[in-house]
């Protein structure tokens, strides 16, 4: 009996030891070898002291800033207008009519396409020479390549935003999709009743009701391009470039040194994006109380 | 409040008719039930009062003024859904001034009828709560106060007491009955159970496949049932096959009397029906309508005993007291007082 | 009016999510196609004829993709799964620490923590292979898989088990017959995205494959920022084949499965 309740008591830990294991050693260790590098234990080359040096280093770089505010600001931009979008889509979507999973379909197309493929896509599309540009001169509309705005390699990241946009609006959009669908029409025709026009059904009834699903999708999103590397890299300016790509590049640097710097820079991103998760959670426990 | 005229209202889904040329009148402040077995289009109806569902043709009048083209949420036809009653990202107090709040009243305002509300439908200090932290039903409560708060023209009501359980029934069905009284709103509510309907409406609307068999004061159903169909939906199956001459009825089982004041059906081919709690088991000599019948069953059920006969190839239920004691295969006299019979017409 | 804006919407939709897509058909087969020509003024079947040799090194990286992508899948469905239940359908010690573990590296940058393992694994020797590579896709996919598989086991319930228990089926049997076919539908999914995270990662791989693990998106990446657009259709196209194909599938799931998806929205 002693032994069955000692099964019982050991079952939940067993079955997620394996996920936790891996994840604490690969994930946490990882994190944890970069913390060390960043406050200077770097056996490598022969650094074992524990200062805070690199952190100065890295806070006073006014590089590091820019591209901290160039990071969040795709990130919060490329969320937002995904999230809006994504909402206003997945009302069309929601209902049933002719063709409607065609629609639901062609909605859904990008959620499995590689990133680099879209960005791919968008650069085809909308540099100076691109389909857009291209289509423009055959309708009149400019005269010459130069004619059409710079979108790619452009400080504020048009394209990169772009690219995101076509991958994260199904992807939140499809999540809606299913919260909306879990939620069915009653809510909406009680508010109806009693009197609410299409726009308050909309602001006080379904949309307190998406939000959860929304404001959860959106911190995958944020946090989705806030580590973004290789679009950023493709279709970015060089400065002021992503947080990532910025460390990465000091990583790599031949120059050992510069690597605790890097980890500095990585362990900073950390530190943001658990505030932001933490953010997250309180504010999702304080809409969500249900 | 207002009258309630319903006109030809007819609605097709595809080649289904769910309401077939539905015609009714509901006066002003009176409550009906739409009664019928699940699919029968009492709730399509309800929702083509309130406008979330569009007739296919027909008309639908408030105090005699066609509404058909105003939307639901302009036209004051408010509706308490059996499930998922409350918003759940609202409190109490959120949920009973949402139709308040709709029509740009102040939140001072909205405050005092909320409490108001709540106070009539017996939860005051509830406003505060959530949603979720309450019974079924109170939640149910909370429904309806948030339908009245808005002194709605026409109140609809779909199942509201299917998902309660037996005592909650009870004070449920006694508190709609007593506000509907105290504010006089003109109530429909529909409903699958009769017993329901019988208690609680002034009018019943029974409905089957659409079609509207009958309208009339719930006493009616019991007694004046039009056709055997609605005569089996409130559980009397007891039929005699037979014809009608003047004051003598001809059947298998010998000739019966009946009360010419009473019945509707013309002479000719006729069903005698009694109903089972009418019938007299214990004749005394010299009796009329005395038939003879064979007991195929009986059932204790508590209260009294249950009956189950054969009467000349027809089955028949009745209800003895409860400490009757029959066997099976015997035969048995029973008495059908010429003043409980009803004459039905052959289907 | 409101008929009308919804068609237009409907056939933007349509529009833009072929957009980046559809025309690379075309440039795959273009030989000369400068502006403003709306289609190549040369047509060829270069781009395909080159990516088809093994010096592009698209085919090795598709075989690596793909082998990759498929292992890290079937180790997170093994990993996964029993966290995904044990999270959603039990209450233990700790429950709420391991939820937040496996849900920090979905938020946390990915290159934060390859950069720490990258030096861990040139002490074990496990940079530049592939089981060094599959080890660092786990770290994104696993959380994701406990994700939505935890929100398919709460929807799913225990009922069908336990009915299934008192009928006499052991643990394997109702492992087989109910456990299975019940999550099947949502499991798919899962192991879609899993694939497609896999499938998709960029620098995690440049930096513990080292060059020698040569992935698609690795093959792709300098023919886009070389502007070889040509030869970089046809990989994209390559690349984007068995998403597509694998989409194809799990649509209807998509679509239909709320719980699934619903997991992403309880983060």
């Amino acid at each position: 009996m002693r032994w069955l309740t000692l099964m019982e008591k050991l079952r939940s830990p067993l079955m997620v030891l394996p996920a936790v294991g891996v994840i604490v050693i690969l994930f946490f260790g990882g994190l944890l070898v970069g913390l060390q590098q960043s406050l200077g234990y770097f056996p490598a080359i022969d650094s074992y002291e524990v200062t805070l040096r690199y952190y100065q280093d890295v806070l006073s770089d006014p590089i590091f800033f820019e591209s901290l505010w160039q990071t969040f600001r795709l990130a919060l931009l490329s969320t937002v207008m995904s999230s809006v979008l994504a909402i206003a889509l997945a009302l069309v979507l929601r209902d049933t009519f002719k063709g409607s999973r065609f629609f639901t379909f062609m909605f859904q197309l990008s959620i499995p396409i590689p990133h680099l493929v879209a960005a791919a896509g968008i650069v085809l599309l909308v540099t100076q020479s691109g389909l857009l540009a291209r289509g423009a001169y055959a309708l009149g509309l400019i005269a010459a390549p130069r004619d059409f705005p710079v979108l790619v390699f452009d400080r504020a990241g048009i394209a990169i935003q772009l690219t995101y946009l076509w991958k994260e609006v199904p992807f939140i959009g499809v999540v809606v999709l299913a919260v909306l669908q879990g939620i069915g029409p009653q809510y909406e025709e009680i508010a109806r009743t009693l009197g609410a026009n299409a726009w308050q059904r909309f602001r006080y009834v379904l949309l307190p009701l998406i939000m959860p699903g929304v404001l959860s999708t959106s911190i995958i999103v944020f946090a989705y391009v806030f580590s973004s590397y290789e679009i950023p890299l493709l279709l970015g300016v060089r400065f002021p470039t992503t947080l990532p790509v910025l460390a990465f590049q000091n990583y790599q640097d031949p120059d050992l040194a510069q690597r605790p710097q890097a980890m500095a820079m990585s362990i900073i991103l950390t530190v943001i994006a658990i505030v932001l998760l933490i953010a997250y959670k309180r504010l999702a426990k304080y809409t969500v109380s249900r | 409040m207002s009258s309630v005229v319903l006109r030809d209202l007819t609605r097709r889904f595809g080649s289904v008719t769910a309401v077939d040329r539905l015609n009714l009148e509901i006066e002003s402040g009176e409550l009906v039930a739409f009664l019928g077995p699940s699919g029968c289009g009492k709730t399509t109806t309800l929702r083509m009062i309130t406008g979330l569902l569009l007739p296919t043709s027909g008309d639908i009048l408030f105090d005699n003024k066609s509404i058909i083209t105003v939307p639901t949420e302009k036209r004051g036809a408010v509706m308490v859904f059996q499930k998922h009653l409350l918003f759940p990202t609202m409190s109490v107090g959120q949920n009973v001034g949402f139709g308040l709040k709709m029509q740009g009243i102040a939140k001072q305002e909205i405050e005092r009828r909320v409490d108001e509300m709540l106070e009539l439908v017996k939860l005051p200090g509830f406003a505060k709560r959530r949603a979720h932290e309450l019974s079924g039903g109170q939640q149910q409560r909370v429904a309806l106060a948030r339908a009245l708060v808005v002194r709605p023209t026409v109140l609809l009501l779909d199942e509201p007491l299917a998902n309660l359980d037996a005592n909650l029934r009870l004070e449920m069905r006694e508190l709609i009955r007593s506000i509907q009284r105290e504010l006089g709103i003109t109530t429909v509510f529909v409903t699958h159970d009769q017993e329901e309907a019988v208690m609680l409406a002034d009018r019943i609307a029974l409905m089957f496949d659409g079609v509207l068999q009958q309208y009339d004061v719930p006493h009616s159903f019991y007694q004046r049932p039009k056709t055997v169909r609605v005569a089996h939906f409130f559980r009397n199956d007891n039929l005699l096959a037979g014809v009608r001459r003047g004051e003598v009825i001809e059947t298998a089982v010998g000739q019966l009397r009946i009360d010419p004041t009473h019945v509707t059906q013309p002479d000719g081919k006729v069903l005698v029906s009694v109903r089972p709690e009418d019938v007299q088991l214990t004749p005394k000599l010299g009796d009329s309508n005395c038939i003879e019948a064979k007991v195929l069953l009986q059932v204790y059920m508590g209260t009294h005993t249950q009956i189950q006969l054969d009467v000349a190839g027809h089955t028949w239920l009745v209800h003895g007291p409860a400490e009757w004691h029959v066997n099976v295969g015997e035969m048995i006299t029973l008495q059908l007082p010429q003043a409980r019979i009803w004459l039905l017409p052959t289907a | 009016m409101k008929k009308a804006l919804r068609w237009v919407i409907l056939i933007g939709i349509v529009i833009v999510s072929i957009a980046p897509i559809l025309p690379q058909f075309i440039w795959s087969f273009s030989h000369r196609w400068l502006f403003p020509a709306l289609l190549p003024t040369t047509w060829s079947t270069e781009p395909w004829e080159y990516v088809m040799t093994p010096s592009s090194r698209v085919g090795e990286g598709f075989a690596n993709s793909l082998a990759i992508a498929v292992v890290v899948s079937i180790f997170s469905i093994l990993v996964g799964l029993p966290a995904a239940r044990a999270l959603a359908l039990h209450d233990f010690r700790g429950k709420s620490a391991v939820e937040w573990l496996l849900m920090v590296p979905i938020i946390v940058p990915g290159i934060v923590a390859t950069m720490g393992i990258h030096q861990v694994f040139i002490r074990l020797n496990l940079t530049d292979t592939f089981i060094g590579v599959c080890l660092v896709h786990l770290i994104p996919c696993i959380p994701y898989m406990v994700l939505v598989m935890s929100s398919v086991f709460a929807n799913y319930g225990t009922d069908l088990e336990d009915t299934a228990r008192t009928l006499g089926a052991g643990p394997l049997n109702v492992l087989r017959y109910v456990t299975l076919p019940g999550i099947l539908p949502g499991l798919l999914v899962a192991t879609m995205f899993t694939f497609l995270i896999s499938w998709g990662q960029y620098i995690t791989t440049v930096l513990i494959g080292g060059g020698v693990i040569i992935t698609l998106p690795m093959v792709l990446f300098p023919f886009i920022s070389g502007t070889n657009y040509a030869t970089a259709a046809a990989v994209s196209l390559i690349f984007v084949a068995p998403a597509v194909l694998v989409l194809f599938f799990t649509s209807r799931q998509l679509g239909r499965e709320s719980s699934v998806m619903g997991g992403f929205g309880r983060l």
